[in-house]
């Protein structure tokens, strides 16, 4: 069995998932972790004694190893590593919601310090053909990689807020990918600035780890942790706790990566990286903070370590080959037997219950249908069908799902297992024993225009089954002459027959049973059933294809899932959301007022705080001198000035949150852009955009946006 | 000496219950012991071990489901004759599987407890007690609510025959012939007895107990009255004891205590210098342990715990060590010997998933067919539904014999789910509509891969009264599931208590009518948890209740054509009145309600309330300031600064945490209580005084005893 080769407990608090582990003298791992009060604490077992005070590094007056960074801000995130290799040591990366710097702890000096829009995630490492390495942040919709002088070598934007980042080969070319894990569900693979693979999960991706080749481990915030290879699933689990931290780290010495999880229960557990199986676990009195690896007794060998947020650190070292794998306190022998048995017992009584089943069939046949027991007609079987339901006064228009028994039998309750349509995971229908009947109707409104399977389970007498909802289930058929038009649209052309958008349309949308769509030219239109927008697909003979909604995501959407169904690999359109476009002016003129409204008040401030440091002057000068009354009138012009600054600070304030929230408008309009757009396109419409908006061009903007590139 | 223990699984048999595993003592030369085994099948399973392997000396053909499995034997002979107990039967065998006997006794019900003493037979149903002796009817008693366990002291030692009784009203019943000795009331309902030592001690006068929530205790039966000789609380919140044996795993010449408890907690007990018991060891396994004895049966020479589980897994706790390096000859062998185990199990496997696959396809065929019928397959539920005291909240255990797969939880009144560690299932809740389908509560709970056993944990609310259902369905091919039911009583809250403080100032509430007994018995069933369901004998019945949550107290007094009711808890009578008034409604009695309301009362009630209610609003309040607190210890640096009580609350902070997360909402079910019972006290006036409700929560946020008496007072 597998114990903890050294346990400390350190006196601070651990803020999760801020844990970092770094040689910052090129030779002494030390662990760096954020704490409470805008703190980071350097623990460094190693030199005792020595040390400086001087600007951010202050000695803990506790304890004679620890050493505190005074941030003056919540930390957001934290990551060690070489960022200036000609260093030949770790420097330390602080991100909070406003800034990022990188600081060399050896020499207590700053390398960088840079404003920007909030780092909710970090990573630090080589990405792609980029020369040095990068410390790269995802912020709001934003993705920023900046070098050791703190200049930005690269940026792209994303879909929403990144929550999680790594570093991992994802396409085998022996270059770096960069992971973002956003609060959209999805898992983006980004190749320099071109995305290469996009994965949808059910929740926020709050960590992301890489293991080895192409294959990477995940968390997201519904308790769910699993490893991907490429883009195809390997396994999951979920548990009702949340993944604070997963690392990967060769536990069992096999030489291959298991993935270690740190849970909000305190448990840590390694998982093959193959099956997901537990091969180890250990508790911690709190809840698990990082998850991290190094050398921390400096005797060669690397070890796992653990943190909890009450600041309990434990080190594992790898099991040895004697162990062969064997890490906890069982048997394998024993645990397969029992296994093994668990099975035979299982079959066993699988077998009993057709025995059972039978008798009772020679019993009824005789004397008619037992209630006792639950008999029913062995072929009764489950239906479902999905409609669309365009609501009434007392509902709102949803999606129906029809289930009902073949014959009279009736429906005891109705489970329903599928991620991300339900608050929870799963819906129930119970109808009270008066309401019983072989008919069930559940309303069901997907949030997010997402494909989802309905795994369905109809009490008394078990059927299970699982039907797709398709993606675009939200959205009813309707006449083309019934709305107008919307104004805004998206053309482009396919090379492809019309049977087979024909049957995308099919697989995609529910359509009443009675439609038939034979040839080209054809128009189809549908009414969302989320708030009523109109969408209509137009396409001619000659393969023109224009997608009229003035929901732009819906058009991506579209887009992307036509694509995909017909293996289109580049697909350049011509777009135009004069009402969005219109929206994403106003915010951009926002963004320049919000820019110059900070520096006003920056200027404000510095001007206040110069004179409050000579009012403090005369006021004491005044004291001094006996002169009370003007001391008095000093002392309240200070107390009046120091409220002009707290509200300057309030404005201040409510201004960084509308800049972020505008700035995050702007970021969400490339990536629309970029989603209306395929493969090589898509590309360069980010690019150029991002050139458009460095060079303050905002009509080039829109023509890219409309065009897909900025020449003419 | 450190008490290290390797585990090693024998057997698996069907579904257990409580006490059907024993071991036969060693006969002849060889040193170890056999072991026998009844299981839900009604099969008696005799083995023992040759070379790490279970070999069946002999196996008995199903029947009724097996209860209890004792031994016995002429007095002062080894013990080595098995009885079974099945159904209303007794059947006897001899150690090579001969049945020697089969008793039917008179009884109605299914014999539910058994204790063997060399002629003398003692048989429990659920409320009666019979001795036969020569299986001749000699003694019977009837309890006045469900027995769990019956033992006899040690006829040989004492030369009288003394039954004690474990009755689910919490009390020990020590029996003398057909009448009463007398009875000793215990902290829970006691699930499980043992004679210490197996003997009873060396007055042969001691009997272990064990209760339903977790506790034991030593008692010693003195012929007048007993006497307590010591108790183990649960501060662990642990299962509930099944069984218990005395032996000396140790080695040290002294017997320990062995313990199976129902959520598979396995302890061993040593004795100090005080002969106080202290928790030496414990191991968990996944499921209840039935049976529990200690012996020599894998190896000779190696003493072991052996214990069953509830799905029929014999399994030893081993003093022998289990060697993993690789070389030695002798643990080749043994993985030689596991290797073959495995082996034979896998073609075992193979055999059988043929032959389910041929009945899945005509099964699967028989779907096609419109004669054919298909019917629910049966699985058994062990299913615990209590109220545990410490939390006021309700706990229920589910246990299947193969893996959960899903459990869905419904329930016509509002309840509050709460999370429980041990439990690791995702829960999921679901939109629920009140009307018309009456749901007030859905989610469901699915489980991780091989969980056969969940706890769930319930907050009720006095007055909501109604029907949870759990819907279980297990891993297991057809797919079916089971639903159970359990009732929310209107005054959930109560448990049964044997004494109660007299002096109290209560408030009466009188029913006067044309019912009969039975009636208004069913009636207290109904509003009552923990009331025996059969009609008590005699003309009339008290029953004494506790509230697990305030400490007010009820005593209930009936008999045919009237009924009284007295509390302290003014909330407490409102509930009875109107549940008892709807249910008399619906059978169309003409019931005759009268009530005798004690001011002084509710003040009673407020002062019982206030140091409740001020310990947690201190508990909150310091909790509030942990965080705060520990930012200023950082930033400082130390924490001398601070003044002594922030100080006091720095040092204690891990405790008070601890304390503050262990009671949920308990402030608010307290906010609540008092809001009752401000509306109880003026609903009995005949004003209402809901609109002052507001008011009320606006003192209680600034709390203060006088205050809040004095608005009690004044909104008169």
């Amino acid at each position: 069995m597998l114990v903890p080769v050294f346990t400390l407990k350190l006196s601070h608090k651990i803020l999760p998932r801020m844990v970092a582990l770094g040689k910052y003298d090129g030779t002494h791992p030390c662990l760096a972790a954020a704490t409470q009060a805008g703190k980071i604490f350097i623990h460094n077992p190693h030199s005792r004694g020595q040390h400086i005070t001087a600007n951010r590094l202050a000695q803990s007056g506790q304890d004679s190893d620890i050493s505190l960074l005074n941030i003056n801000q919540a930390v957001s995130c934290l990551t060690a590593g070489v960022l200036n290799p000609e260093l030949g040591y770790d420097s330390l990366l602080v991100g909070t919601q406003t800034n990022l710097f990188a600081y060399d702890v050896h020499n207590n000096t700053d390398l960088f310090y840079r404003e920007e829009n909030g780092a909710n995630a970090i990573v630090l490492g080589m990405l792609g053909d980029v020369s040095s390495p990068l410390a790269i942040i995802g912020g709001n919709c934003s993705l920023q990689g900046f070098d050791c002088k703190g200049e930005e070598l690269f940026w792209t934007v994303t879909g929403d807020n990144v929550r999680s980042l790594a570093l991992c080969d994802f396409d085998g070319d022996g270059k770096k990918e960069l992971l973002v894990g956003s609060e959209d569900f999805d898992i983006r693979v980004f190749k320099e600035d071109e995305i290469v693979a996009e994965m949808s999960e059910t929740e926020t991706i709050t960590a992301l780890s890489s293991m080895y080749g192409s294959r990477f481990g995940y968390a997201l915030s519904n308790g769910t942790v699993g490893v991907y290879d490429k883009t195809a699933r390997y396994w999951m689990i979920k548990s009702k706790n949340h993944a604070m931290s997963i690392h990967a780290f060769d536990l069992n010495s096999d030489g291959v990566c298991e993935l270690i999880t740190g849970w909000s229960n305190g448990k840590v557990d390694a998982r093959s990286d193959r099956t997901g199986e537990v091969i180890f676990k250990d508790n911690f009195a709190s809840s698990i903070a990082g998850v991290v690896e190094g050398d921390y007794r400096m005797d060669g060998n690397t070890q796992l370590i653990c943190c909890s947020v009450d600041g309990e650190v434990r080190g594992y070292l790898p099991g040895s080959q004697e162990l062969k794998g064997n890490l906890m306190d069982t048997n394998a022998e024993q645990d397969l037997i029992r296994e093994l048995s668990q099975k035979k017992q299982n079959l066993l009584l699988e077998l009993r219950n057709y025995e059972e089943n039978t008798k009772v069939e020679l019993s009824t046949q005789v004397n008619e249908v037992d209630g006792e027991r639950g008999v029913i007609p062995a072929n009764t079987q489950l239906q479902t069908a999905l409609s669309v339901n365009l609501g009434s006064d007392s509902q709102s228009a949803h999606v129906e799902l029809c289930i009902s028994t073949s014959n009279d039998t009736l429906i005891r309750a109705v489970l329903i297992f599928a991620e991300g349509i339900f608050e929870g995971e799963s819906h129930v229908v119970h109808p009270s024993p008066r309401n019983l009947s072989g008919h069930i109707q559940v309303p069901l409104t997907p949030p997010k225009d997402v494909p989802v399977d309905l795994h369905i389970e109809a009490f008394f007498h078990v059927f299970e089954l699982t039907r797709q909802l398709p993606r675009f289930s939200m959205y009813a058929l309707s006449s083309p002459v019934s709305a107008p038009e919307p104004l805004s649209y998206v053309n482009f052309t396919i090379s492809e027959r019309v049977q087979r958008v024909v049957m995308w349309l099919n697989q995609s949308f529910l359509l009443p049973d009675d439609t038939r769509i034979q040839s080209a030219p054809f128009q189809v239109c549908f009414t969302s059933l989320r708030d009523a927008g109109q969408l209509c697909i137009k396409i001619k003979p000659s393969g023109e294809i224009s997608v009229c909604t003035d929901d732009i995501d819906l058009a991506g959407d579209i887009i992307q899932s036509m694509a995909s169904f017909l293996a289109i690999e580049d697909l350049q359109v011509e777009a135009d959301f004069p009402a969005y476009f219109e929206e994403l002016r106003k915010a951009l003129i926002k963004v320049d007022d919000s820019h110059t409204m900070c520096q006003k008040l920056t200027a404000d401030m510095a001007d206040h705080s110069n004179l409050i440091r000579s009012m403090l002057v005369r006021a004491e000068d005044s004291r001094l001198m006996g002169d009370m009354k003007n001391m008095k009138k000093r002392y309240m012009e200070l107390y009046d000035l120091n409220r002009d600054l707290l509200t300057g600070y309030k404005i201040r304030c409510t201004n960084h949150t509308e800049l972020l929230n505008n700035l995050k408008a702007v970021n969400q309009a490339i990536q629309r852009a970029g989603r209306l757009r395929v493969g090589k396109p898509k590309a360069q419409v980010i690019a150029a955009c991002r050139d458009a908006i460095r060079n303050d061009n905002i009509n080039m903007l829109f023509r890219i946006m409309r065009v897909g590139t900025a020449s003419s | 000496m450190e008490l290290s223990l390797s585990r090693v699984d024998y057997l698996q048999v069907g579904v257990t219950s409580q006490k059907t595993m024993k071991l036969l003592p060693a006969s002849g030369r060889k040193a170890t012991q056999k072991v026998v085994i009844g299981d839900h099948d009604g099969v008696v399973t005799c083995f023992g071990i040759k070379k790490g392997e279970a070999v069946s000396v002999f196996k008995t053909l199903p029947g009724q489901r097996i209860t209890r499995l004792e031994l016995g034997g002429a007095v002062n002979t080894p013990q080595e004759k098995i009885f079974v107990a099945a159904g209303s039967e007794v059947r006897g065998f001899t150690k090579r599987g001969k049945q020697f006997l089969s008793f039917e006794t008179n009884l109605t019900e299914n014999i539910k407890a058994m204790h063997i003493s060399g002629a003398d037979l003692f048989l429990c149903a659920s409320y009666i007690y019979n001795h036969y002796c020569d299986c001749k009817d000699q003694h019977y008693y009837l309890s006045g609510d469900k027995i769990n366990d019956v033992l006899c002291l040690p006829v040989e030692k004492l030369s009288c025959i003394i039954p004690v009784l474990a009755c689910q009203d919490r009390v020990l019943r020590v029996l003398q012939g057909s009448d009463l000795l007398y009875e000793m009331e215990v902290s829970g309902p006691p699930s499980a007895l043992a004679l210490n030592s197996g003997n009873g001690g060396d007055s042969g006068e001691e009997v272990l107990y064990g209760t339903s929530d977790g506790k034991i205790g030593l008692i010693q039966v003195l012929h007048a009255s007993p006497v307590e000789k010591w108790k183990i609380g649960n501060e662990k919140k642990r299962g509930g004891i099944l069984c218990m044996d005395n032996f000396d795993i140790l080695g040290d010449g002294v017997k320990q205590l062995l313990v199976g408890r129902d959520d598979g907690m396995l302890e061993v007990y040593n004795f100090d210098s005080a002969n106080d018991p202290v928790l030496r060891y414990d191991h968990a396994l996944s499921e209840s342990v039935t049976s529990i004895q200690g012996g020599c049966v894998g190896k000779d020479g190696y003493d072991e715990i052996l214990a069953s589980t509830y799905s029929g897994w014999v399994t030893g706790l081993t003093t022998e060590p289990i060697h993993r390096e690789c070389g030695s000859g002798e643990d080749l062998k043994v993985s030689q010997e596991m290797q073959n185990k495995i082996s034979s199990l896998r073609s075992e496997l193979e055999h059988l998933q043929i032959k389910v696959l041929q009945e899945r396809e005509k099964y699967q065929e028989s779907s096609q067919s419109s004669t054919a019928i298909s019917a629910v397959p049966i699985f058994n539920v062990n299913d615990k539904f209590t109220l545990s005291k410490d939390d006021a909240s309700y706990s229920l255990i589910l246990e299947v014999q193969t893996a959960i797969d899903n459990v869905l939880v419904q329930s016509d009144v509002p309840i509050d789910l709460l999370d429980v560690d041990k439990n690791s299932a995702v829960v999921s809740f679901s939109d629920c509509d009140s009307e018309p389908n009456s749901n007030y509560l859905l989610a469901t709970y699915r489980c991780q891969a091989n969980t056969t056993r969940l706890e769930l944990k319930i907050r009720s609310i006095e007055g909501q009264y109604g029907t949870l259902q759990a819907y279980v369905t297990p891993r297991i091919q057809p797919k079916t599931c089971q639903v159970r039911q359990y009732q929310i009583k209107p005054l959930s809250l109560h448990q049964r208590t044997h004494c109660i403080d007299p002096d109290r100032p209560v408030n009466t509430l009188t029913l006067k009518g044309q019912f009969s007994f039975a009636e208004i018995h069913s009636w207290v069933v109904f509003c009552l948890p923990e009331v025996p369901e059969k009609t008590p004998v005699g003309e009339s019945v008290t029953f004494y209740f506790k509230n697990t949550f305030l400490d007010t107290q009820l005593e209930c007094t009936y008999r045919k054509g009237e009924g009284f009711f007295k509390s302290d808890n003014i909330s407490t009578i409102s509930i009875l009145k109107d549940v008892l008034s709807k249910e008399a409604t619906k059978r169309k009695i003409n019931l005759n309600i009268s009530y005798d309301i004690n001011e002084v009362s509710v003040n009673h009630t407020l002062k019982l309330i206030h140091p409740k209610l001020e310990y947690q609003l201190m508990l909150a309040k310091k909790v509030q300031l942990i965080d705060a607190l520990k930012e200023l210890q950082v930033h400082e640096g130390n924490i001398d600064f601070l003044i002594p009580e922030y100080r006091c609350i720095l040092e204690e902070a891990d405790h008070l945490l601890e304390e503050y997360k262990k009671q949920p909402a308990h402030l608010e079910r307290l906010y609540g209580m008092i809001t009752d019972l401000f509306i109880d006290k003026f609903k009995f006036k005949g004003t209402n005084v809901k609109t002052k409700v507001p008011l009320l929560l606006e003192i209680l946020d600034s709390y203060d005893q006088n205050a809040l008496l004095a608005f009690f007072d004044a909104s008169a």
